[in-house]
């Protein structure tokens, strides 16, 4: 249980923001996080869309339940939050 | 006594330099403050600058500049221009003076270190007037919206923004300290007056002078078409310095000067110019969009100048083309999302009539700017005032220092540019902010952005409530939209009409 800033590049918004995460969070905890700062703010919501992370350099997209801690981040790595169908 | 003309001794007067016999060139003139390069002083002697006055000349000219300035103030001040001007225009005008005011006095001594350590005689005479300019510039600027410090406190930002740790400070005082207070003479001749001066300034004042008159601000426009005319004379200190380096086999040097000294001021100016000209201005007073300033003024006559003087257009020139539809657009979204961390208040600028002209003026802005817009929009019109402030901070650029924005909606296309250096993760918002950085990190790498500061704990509470304290915003100043909202009525009527 750590706190660990990344930065969240939301689809369809405009800016990257800071988000606090833990290093137990799982992705889908991590994506629900950006969320908040992000939709219903800036972007339209995606009804039936789920939400995956993936790192913003190497393209790769994370499994839903992977912790924070397991995924290599360096703090305050960006990540890209998306719509998806699943 | 018959007066020589002034071209009959002008040369020889400014042949101020000499042979020292007590100390070494090298003391005389510090490689770090002078920046010869190794050029011999035979080759700074041919420095022609192409502007030439004399002092009873200069002192002349700008007598009778300030005291137009100041007297177009004096008779238009009852007339109170200000208390019927549109809110859009007054932020533009608080925004400008914090921004620019005190980086004027910076200027004083970026001309001063010219006046002293350049090498080149007629670079020392020029930047005695360009010294004496920077301080009319600063006094004018802190002295006309001093005259409304009773009307709110945000118009005393013009002397307490630069002193603050506001974002927006933070990041001209980056740009600023970048190209005039920690550069060589000869450097501060490229780097501020060639490429800032006139590419940019040209953009702020002359924009912002055509757009004052259409508004009616008559003093406004008297007193930055004032200072522009000093601009452009001693903004061309920097052409001169360029063609002794091309000459003297420095073209590389130079080039790579130009070109992180115009990206740097593009981004500061997409923050500052391009909001106001494109959304804070009324709409009846718009002259010319944002990019159609940009395309004549920088891409047009600046690139021309720079292909004349022997350069190459900056290898990120198409970037930069391409990014006039895009930054201008985030960095307003951006200020006005987070509007209570500014000196001024932001307008909206886009009622349905607004977004015609931006999307006739940006086509495709309402399938993605727009996007954004309609969500903040929906929750004014719905009661969820809440959801269109911020609950945490964006990503700042570790060059610009401006938050790192992309296009959004449909055309979302937002990117960090990351950079791992010396075990810290650094992060920019575009290529060329990253390679002005890999130039020179030795320069930049020391620097801490918000973000940096934030999270080392240096702003308590570690909220927006902190961050407002951490900027030195208090109440009275810390910034609302300028229209108090009344633009929704517009959508209002809208929702109404199709009910
Ligand atoms: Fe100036
Ligand atoms: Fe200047």
């Amino acid at each position: 249980m750590a706190l660990f800033p990344i930065h969240s590049n939301f689809e369809c918004d405009f800016v990257i923001q800071l988000v606090p995460v833990d290093t137990e969070d799982s992705m889908d905890q991590v994506a629900e996080k950006c969320a908040y700062h992000s939709v219903n703010r800036r972007v339209h919501p995606q009804p039936g869309k789920i939400l995956r992370v993936r790192h913003h350099e190497n393209g790769i997209i994370f499994p839903r339940d992977m912790k924070v801690e397991e995924a290599g981040l360096r703090p305050t790595e960006t990540l890209d939050i998306l719509f998806m169908d699943e | 006594m018959a007066h020589l003309k002034r071209e009959d001794w002008y040369d020889l007067t400014r042949t101020t330099n000499w042979t020292p016999k007590y100390v070494s060139e090298e003391e005389l003139f510090p490689e770090e403050m002078s920046g010869g390069r190794g050029i011999p002083m035979e080759a700074w002697e041919t420095y022609d600058e192409p502007y030439k006055v004399t002092y009873p000349e200069y002192v002349t000219t700008q007598r009778e500049k300030d005291s137009g300035a100041y007297s177009v103030k004096a008779a238009l001040e009852r007339d109170a221009f200000v208390d019927r001007a549109d809110p859009g225009w007054v932020s533009t005008m608080i925004a400008h003076y914090g921004a620019i005011a005190l980086a004027e006095y910076l200027a004083v001594t970026a001309e001063g270190r010219m006046a002293r350590f350049a090498k080149a005689p007629g670079n020392r005479n020029m930047a005695v007037f360009g010294m004496m300019d920077e301080n009319r510039h600063c006094q004018l600027q802190l002295f006309f919206p001093h005259a409304n410090t009773q009307r709110s406190r945000q118009w005393d930002w013009a002397h307490k923004a630069y002193h603050s740790n506001d974002w927006a400070a933070i990041a001209a005082r980056s740009f600023f300290d970048d190209v005039t207070a920690t550069r060589d003479a000869v450097a501060v001749s490229i780097m501020l007056t060639f490429a800032f001066e006139t590419g940019f300034t040209n953009m702020q004042f002359l924009g912002l002078a055509a757009d004052a008159a259409e508004a009616g601000d008559h003093t406004f426009a008297s007193l930055i078409s004032s200072i522009q005319t000093d601009e452009s004379r001693h903004a061309q200190q920097g052409g001169p310095s360029l063609k002794i380096l091309i000459e003297n086999g420095k073209k590389e040097e130079a080039q790579a000067l130009v070109d992180a000294a115009i990206w740097r001021a593009w981004k500061l100016f997409s923050v500052l110019s391009g909001p106001i000209l494109d959304y804070y201005t009324p709409l009846e007073a718009r002259k010319q969009s944002f990019k159609e300033f940009m395309l004549e003024w920088i891409v047009a006559q600046f690139e021309r100048q720079l292909l004349d003087m022997g350069l190459d257009k900056p290898w990120y020139w198409d970037e930069f083309i391409r990014a006039l539809d895009e930054t201008h657009h985030g960095m307003h979204l951006g200020v006005w999302y987070w509007r209570p961390t500014v000196w001024w208040n932001p307008a909206a600028g886009v009622t349905p009539e607004e977004r015609e002209w931006l999307e006739e003026k940006y086509p495709g802005w309402n399938d993605t700017w727009g996007q954004c817009w309609d969500v903040i929009v929906d929750n004014l019109l719905n009661g969820k005032p809440e959801l269109t402030g911020p609950e945490t901070l964006p990503l700042v650029c570790n060059m610009s220092q401006l938050p790192i924005v992309g296009t959004p909606g449909n055309g979302w296309n937002v990117k960090d540019y990351q950079y791992e250096y010396e075990g810290r993760l650094y992060h920019f918002g575009s290529e060329p902010d990253r390679w002005c950085f890999q130039q020179d990190p030795e320069r930049y790498k020391k620097h801490m952005s918000l973000i940096d500061r934030f999270l080392a704990g240096e702003i308590q509470p570690a909220d927006l409530a902190g961050a407002l304290i951490y900027m030195g915003l208090e109440p009275g100043e810390i910034g609302d939209d300028a229209h108090n909202y009344e633009w929704l009525e517009a959508y209002k009527q809208k929702v109404d009409s199709a009910a």
